[in-house]
């Protein structure tokens, strides 16, 4: 049994290597962390968020509860950094809205669902899959989306994004 | 490494009430060691957190039933916006010393008092030696008795 954990860990850690490689260059996330307490008056999700190393800084909109991530050039971040961070402060995504090389999301691991295309070479995408929207959403999202397959199957190495420019 | 002390230092148990010095909503320095033979509540808030703002109700009422002799209740906010504090003071009727320290949670005070989320609360005997960490109002009560 704990052979196949360890195959299974390592398979994991395989496929997650080579997907952030592919969800490459991520500049700018924004974060709104939902959770039982008031987010912004903690200071652990900015304390996580400063403890990667791929992030320059962090700034938090008091008006918004928005946490702004500036991260350096050419990092191999995906979503799912932001996402385990929150979750270590012991939050959750509210919402996620990250700022990419608009190739970034024509590699693998990138489904848009969305009619929305960009001409631009940056674009801001919204992250829907579980895990980064709030529940009620996600419920909303799967009833939206029950056409597509890979968005119910919860594939945490693909992600469900809305172009919003 | 000079700053390695103030980057490590938190509050604990046992210590004393540091000597800083801050300012008021009318712009006067207020130091927090100033009241001798008083216990000290200080409360670290900020306007835009809304347990904060629940708890400053809790505190205008202590402050006003506990003898004034025995104790003395100062807030430091981490507002970074003076004027959304001096409005949230005048909001919530607050009455106590009010002392500002204007950097969020990177604010020396915070820092140094080990403030990782708002409000924290620490209680300080007359002698001004700290006792507790974020006390109930009860417990703050029966220290007064």
């Amino acid at each position: 049994m704990k052979k196949t954990n360890n195959i299974y860990v390592l398979l994991v850690s395989i496929v997650i290597l080579v997907s952030t490689k592919a969800n490459a260059q991520i500049s700018k996330a924004e974060i709104i962390a939902t959770g039982l307490t008031c987010s912004m008056c903690s200071n652990a999700i900015n304390k996580q968020l400063k403890s990667l190393p791929e992030v320059v800084n962090v700034e938090t909109d008091l008006n918004t509860n928005t946490f702004t991530v500036t991260l350096k050039e050419g990092n191999t971040l995906s979503p799912k950094a932001f996402k385990d961070k929150v979750e270590k402060a012991g939050f959750f995504i509210g919402s996620l809205i990250v700022t990419t090389k608009s190739e970034t999301i024509k590699q693998g691991g990138y489904v848009v669902v969305n009619n929305a295309s960009s001409t631009n070479p940056e674009v801001q995408i919204q992250v829907l899959d579980k895990g980064y929207v709030t529940e009620k959403e996600f419920k909303k999202l799967s009833k939206s989306f029950k056409n597509i397959e890979t968005y119910a199957s919860n594939n945490e190495d693909d992600f469900h994004i809305k172009i919003i420019n | 490494m000079a700053n390695t002390s103030i980057v490590s230092a938190q509050l604990k148990i046992g210590d004393p009430i540091p000597n800083i010095t801050l300012k008021n909503q009318n712009n006067a320095a207020k130091s927090i060691n100033q009241f001798k033979e008083k216990f000290v509540l200080i409360d670290f808030w900020a306007s835009w957190c809304a347990p904060c703002r629940l708890g400053n109700k809790k505190l205008v009422k202590l402050y006003s039933s506990a003898n004034s002799s025995k104790i003395e209740i100062i807030g430091i906010s981490l507002d970074t916006d003076k004027t959304k504090w001096v409005k949230a003071i005048e909001k919530d009727k607050i009455e106590f010393t009010q002392l500002i320290d204007p950097k969020g949670f990177d604010a020396n005070t915070a820092v140094l008092f080990g403030v990782e989320e708002l409000p924290s609360k620490f209680l300080f005997n007359e002698k001004g030696i700290l006792i507790a960490i974020n006390p109930t109002e009860e417990e703050i009560i029966k220290y007064l008795n």
